[in-house]
């Protein structure tokens, strides 16, 4: 009762410091909500790998680079739109992905998981590597009109195509959440994540079901790497730096909570991009994403310790 | 630890070879897997080739001996001895970026052999990590500092405003990465433009896309606040298409809008956006029908790489070891005092457009280009609007407000 | 026969360290630099695995350290030897105090405030621009340590590795193994049986701290300059794990062992193949890592227990 009754006062506490924010700086409200958009999308995969297979995937961004590459000269060739390719995309990644499982990180599941942390970091490296060897460090970008589409509110006028990563996120978390609650195989993943070996005695192929939880995972992971294309250059290294974003916000939101990640990631993105609207804050922007990892860490940990 | 005597000894055989009589041996330092270093060393290559193919030096072949430095300062600096004391190269050539070139500096003095170089900017570290003459006279520093570019802007600037009268530039922005090369081009800018008052200047740091950010809407929203006649950009050139498609969608369109990354992305040009941004650099296809070396070099170039030289760089370091063939063959040595004196004599035509002399900067002796252009996109070409003695096209002026 | 060879080979290795400036060129020497530093920083981080955390703010403690030992430098006016040292004790000083904060987390928690402590060290020292030189970076105007002469800074960063080393054999030989080693494997027991575990591991979290901000001491007082990108560098967390990883944790030799192979290979390939050696290196790192997932120490001690098998 006083935990319902605390989540209220929290609630309505973040409506009302929303609404004042929204009356003062409209803009940081509507970029923090867009930037947290992108962040979520892309942390959302990396947590149910985390969450079920229990590896970090340091190839992460690595794979979304991979699926933006593969769209950009598909869609090149092709004269095609990347919107047109999110789906093929993604199948062509997961099958890509379930291949990397089978040939590396399934070999490493047993071992020690910094095995497995510094194995996926073998993996990406070969793959920024690789991509830098035949197509150099030049960076690519399609000309898309759409992505500069705009609007008017009164005297506002901003960006809308980024309240895209907003759809992808909510859709990814949404869906997920369906799939591992609802379906058999999502109960079953489900089931592995939380304990294996009981997942194994009542008859669940334990290691079929992490290569299949990789591979959606890395699905996830190639449809955003085909709408990332829409707004973003790209280049080798250009995953690489949304690994460790995504890792620190599956961290704050605790591992095998993909809702949380959406949370997280909002108070993310809202708070850099309030800091970043002022003079006297705006190089510190950067900062808040570690010292608020930091703080919710650490409370979260002293509350654990009280309960 | 004999296991490890003995990889080491195998890497010295391995790479050492036989040093032939009558070669002149070229040491060249870049980041490999960076594109200005791949062209760099490509393009040396080819400088190298020509002159060997015209007889080489009084008799004499040139060698040049490539060691990638990964853009890591201890990389770096085991670049330098490899080359010096395994293949006992007689000169160096190379760099670009500054936090490597920070790691060769003492093993350079320590060698006390001459350095061409065809990168790092930073004057805050490199220039003062180099000191005074005469310790550093060894070092024949080809790329302007960053000082120069800010004054060679100002002094452009001024000059277009006086030939087009209907140029007026009050109130200058500048969205700087916020790294090392966005700072000193921030702090190079208000020194050189707020100087006298004349302009107002106002600035603001983002997150290049290239180290993970690309989230321009905090710094252009401050721009657009500020409304600049001239807003500009220092950045590199993930930015360059996503920052000008944040500006349409902010409906963000200053007079001038010119960006200063050291590349631009694969395809720029043909964005609807991109025509009429200005930028700074130093070279351009364009310039292939106005000048004839730069023509030579790039019709060379294509026809042994089959792919377009993508930076100035590619130019720098052929420049750098053309310079260098000639400082050699009039000192008849590579000894340090005499080709340094030698070199200090050129007068050297570039591909670059202009004439390339070595003059004493803030702190060292041997400065060679201290002026950049200013160019503008048109119809996917990068047209050079001043100086004015090298312009191929005259400025499209104000920046179409967009549609 | 086999004891004698086993004690007598660490004693010829030390030897042929110290010695190896008598009889190598300026280039093996500069490799050797690298290497040792690189190896220092994977023992430290092994040290503090012991214990079962894994930290992944190497890179954040030796940039402190950079910057300590910088600043005190050019700003403080502090002879360089002398500022290694101090780089070591400050390090060591901001890790005692931190580690009230964090040595109570566990797991992957640990691991990833230790790398958000060094991403807020790296933002704190980019946005000082007046005090710390910002992103541009510092530079020693007097110049290096020791004039720049190689051996010197060969024994220096020699000397560093040394101290790594006595360290981590100090912790495999004295009760402080037992007392880490109790609470990797079980924290309950270990506490149950008496083990003070925060003090444990708080010693140990200094120790390491101290010798990694000493070692970026070394390190710019080597090239006589400090810049964010280059001593925060990711390379300086990532590369220690997988070269103490690809080695054999848990052990002194492991990583040494491991920073030989990384260290080497990287230079061997580099010169090799000078367009595209990182993805051969990559590629070995995942091959490694797949077939010998105990590192070489693992191999090592399997070919032997089957060479002993066979003799009888």
């Amino acid at each position: 009762m006083a935990l319902k009754r605390r989540n209220l006062i929290i609630s309505v506490f973040a409506l009302a410091a929303t609404a004042a924010l929204l009356l003062w700086r409209p803009t940081v409200l509507i970029y923090g909500l867009q930037a947290a958009g992108l962040y979520a999308a892309i942390a959302i995969p990396m947590g149910l790998v985390l969450g079920i297979v229990h590896i970090v995937n340091l190839a992460h961004g690595e794979f979304m680079m991979l699926a933006s590459y593969a769209t950009y000269f598909t869609c090149k060739a092709l004269g095609m739109d990347p919107l047109i390719a999110i789906v093929p995309t993604a199948i062509v990644t997961a099958i890509f992905g379930w291949i990397i499982f089978q040939l590396t990180i399934r070999r490493a599941l047993k071992a020690p998981e910094l095995n497995q942390l510094i194995l996926t970091f073998g993996i990406a490296i070969v793959f920024s590597q690789a991509i830098n060897l035949v197509f150099t460090s030049q960076t690519y970008k399609m000309p898309l009109d759409y992505v500069s589409a705009s609007m008017d509110i009164g005297e506002l006028t901003f960006g809308i195509w980024s309240f895209v990563f907003v759809a992808a996120a909510i859709l990814f978390a949404g869906g997920l959440n369906f799939f591992l609650k609802r379906t058999t195989t999502g109960k079953a993943a489900l089931a592995v994540g939380q304990n294996p070996k009981g997942a194994a005695i009542v008859g669940i192929d334990v290691y079929r079901t992490y290569g299949l939880v990789f591979a959606l995972a890395i699905a996830l992971v190639g449809a955003m790497g085909a709408l990332f294309l829409t707004k973003s250059a790209i280049f080798p290294t250009v995953g690489s730096p949304f690994t460790m974003k995504s890792f620190c916000l599956v961290a704050m939101a605790g591992v095998g909570n993909i809702p949380g990640i959406l949370s997280a990631s909002v108070l993310l993105g809202l708070t850099e991009n309030f800091l970043r609207a002022f003079r006297g804050s705006r190089e510190w922007a950067d900062i808040v994403f570690f010292v608020l990892i930091i703080v919710v860490i650490m409370s979260r940990s002293l509350k654990g310790r009280k309960s | 630890m004999k296991r490890f005597v003995l990889a080491i000894a195998a890497i010295a055989l391995v790479v050492s070879g036989v040093a032939a009589q009558g070669t002149i041996k070229i040491g060249g330092i870049w980041t490999l897997a960076d594109i200005t270093g791949k062209q760099g060393s490509a393009a040396a290559q080819l400088a190298v080739d020509e002159i060997n193919a015209a007889g080489g030096i009084s008799g004499k072949t040139l060698q040049l001996i490539v060691v990638d430095d990964e853009g890591k300062a201890d990389k770096a600096a085991a670049a330098v001895e490899k080359l010096a004391t395994v293949d006992k190269v007689d000169v160096f050539v190379g760099g670009m970026a500054s936090g490597a070139e920070l790691g060769k500096i003492p093993s350079f003095k320590k060698y006390n052999k001459v350095v061409m170089s065809t990168g790092a900017a930073g004057s805050a570290t490199v220039e003062k990590a180099l000191g005074p003459s005469p310790e550093s006279d060894f070092y024949f520093h080809l790329h302007p500092w960053d000082y120069n570019q800010g004054a060679s802007y100002a002094e452009g600037w001024d000059a277009i405003q006086k030939k087009y009268p209907n140029v007026q530039i009050k109130k200058i922005f500048l969205a700087y990465e916020e790294g090392a090369f966005g700072k000193s081009s921030w702090d190079s800018t208000k020194i050189l433009f707020g100087a006298d008052k004349r302009y107002t200047i106002d600035g603001a740091p983002f997150k290049s896309a290239l180290l993970g950010g690309g989230d321009y809407t905090a710094v252009l929203e401050a721009a657009k606040a500020f409304k600049p006649d001239l807003f500009l950009w220092a950045g590199y050139d993930a930015d360059a298409l996503p920052l000008l498609e944040q500006s349409k969608a902010m409906k963000f369109s200053p007079g001038i809008y010119l960006g200063a990354p050291p590349g631009w992305p694969i395809g720029f040009g043909s964005s609807r956006l991109a025509n009429n941004v200005m930028l700074y650099g130093m070279w351009s296809t364009a310039m292939n029908d106005t000048n004839a070396q730069s023509k030579k070099f790039y019709d060379a170039y294509v026809k042994r790489y089959r792919e377009e030289p993508a930076t100035y760089f590619a130019l720098l370091a052929y420049d750098a070891v053309k310079i260098l063939a000639n400082g050699i063959k009039a000192a008849g040595t590579t000894e340090t005092a005499a080709l340094v004196k030698a070199l200090e004599a050129t007068s050297y035509a570039s591909a670059l457009g202009e004439t390339i002399t070595f003059k004493p900067s803030n702190v060292i002796k041997h400065q060679g280009i201290t002026r950049q252009k200013i160019l503008q996109w048109q119809g996917g070409l990068q047209e050079v609007i001043w100086p004015f003695e090298a312009a191929t096209a005259a400025p499209v002026y104000p920046f179409p407000a967009w549609k | 026969m086999n004891r004698t060879l086993a004690r007598s080979l660490p004693v010829a290795a030390i030897g042929v360290a110290i010695l190896l400036p008598m009889f190598m060129g300026d280039y093996p020497l500069q490799v050797a630099r690298n290497i040792m530093l690189y190896m220092a920083l994977a023992v430290t981080w092994d040290m503090l695995l012991r214990s079962g955390q894994i930290s992944f703010g190497i890179a954040g403690l030796f940039g402190l350290g950079s910057y300590a030992s910088i600043l005190a430098v050019v700003r403080g006016g502090m002879p360089g030897w002398l500022s290694i040292p101090f780089a070591g004790l400050f390090a060591g000083l901001a890790a005692f105090l931190i580690g009230f904060l964090i040595l109570r987390l566990r797991h992957t928690y640990f691991s990833i405030v230790t790398l958000a402590l060094g991403e807020i060290f790296r933002i704190i020292i980019h946005n000082m621009h007046d005090f710390s030189g910002g992103p541009e970076g510092i530079v020693v105007q007097q110049g290096i340590i020791f004039g720049g002469a190689s051996r010197n800074l060969y024994w220096l960063t020699l000397a560093g590795l040394a101290v790594a080393l006595l360290a981590s054999y100090w912790f495999e030989k004295s009760k402080v193994r037992f007392a880490l080693t109790a609470i990797r494997n079980n924290e309950i027991s270990a506490k149950s049986s008496g083990v003070n575990i925060f003090r444990w591991l708080l010693l140990a979290f200094v120790v390491t701290s101290a010798i990694q901000g000493m070692m970026g001491g070394i390190f710019v007082m080597s090239y006589g300059f400090a810049s964010p990108e280059t001593v925060f560098s990711a390379d300086f967390t990532l590369l220690p794990l997988a070269m103490a990883l690809l080695g054999g944790i848990h052990s002194t030799v492991g990583p040494i062992l491991g920073g030989l192979l990384l260290g080497l290979v990287s230079e061997w390939l580099k010169l090799q193949i000078p367009y595209g050696h990182l993805v051969v290196y990559g590629v070995m790192i995942v091959v490694v890592i797949l077939f010998m997932p105990q590192g070489l120490l693992g191999l090592a001690r399997k070919t032997m227990r089957a060479a002993g098998r066979n003799r009888k």
